[in-house]
């Protein structure tokens, strides 16, 4: 189960499990967003290296245009995986603890 | 416990179940479970991504292992591939340099204790483990 909306103060709240089966959804839905976006994962449970990718490349669209990708409360094993992927260096990150 | 799967992305919700099921039965610790699960579908999505000279199932096998688990998925009808050969991913490259090509297998080797590969009759069988004592 993958759900992708918008929440409260235009912060996208993203719920479940982002997998390959999932990326091409999470992206169709990012690729609307215009400009800079807050990405609420309190409630994603798991990511795979498609999700990253969905991440990695509204990031960069973003970027380009002056804006970027910040996520927040991030859980500590998709914060193991963001630093092991070398997220942590490229995105905005607060995790659930800060 | 064993299953095929269709080479197709659906199938992972059912390999998750599978996963369930299994961690369930074994009373496995769960914080073994998110690595289990991105270990299995980079694996799984890698062989349904780029063997696609094969129509067969491809299968997973899970065993309890000392503790921990064991995890094989074969796939059949297929040329060489070792994952465990992999070239190391640069991560600290700059933004618009990184594109996500090889992150899968990047992670899987990171994060598994072990991993192993073998390869006959055209037939490739790639076995983690994960908190295996």
């Amino acid at each position: 189960m993958f759900e992708i909306d918008f929440g409260e103060d235009g912060v996208i709240v993203v719920v479940g499990r982002l997998d390959a089966a999932e990326a091409d959804r999470a992206q169709a839905f990012l690729d609307e967003v215009p400009g800079a976006c807050v990405l609420d994962m309190q409630k994603l449970e798991y990511i795979s290296s498609a999700g990253l990718g969905v991440l990695l490349k509204t990031h960069k669209r973003l970027t380009a245009v002056g804006s970027g990708l910040k996520m927040i409360k991030v859980s500590s094993h998709i914060n193991d995986i963001f630093k092991y992927s070398g997220f942590d260096r490229l995105f905005e990150i607060e995790t659930a603890d800060d | 416990m064993e299953k095929k799967f269709k080479r197709s992305l659906e199938e992972i919700r059912n390999i998750v179940s599978m996963t369930t099921d299994f961690f369930a039965q074994e009373s496995l610790d769960n914080a073994l479970r998110n690595t289990v699960d991105l270990a299995t579908e980079e694996l799984f999505v890698n062989m349904v991504t780029y063997n696609t000279e094969t129509e067969a199932d491809i299968l997973i096998e899970m065993q309890r292992a000392n503790g921990g688990i064991e995890v094989s998925l074969t796939d059949y009808g297929v040329d060489r591939f070792d994952p465990t050969n992999v070239t190391t991913l640069d991560t600290e490259v700059p933004l618009n340099e990184r594109n996500p090509g090889g992150l899968g297998l990047y992670l899987v080797l990171k994060m598994v204790d072990s991993i192993h590969y073998e390869y006959h009759d055209r037939t490739s069988k790639i076995t983690f483990r994960q908190g295996v004592a």
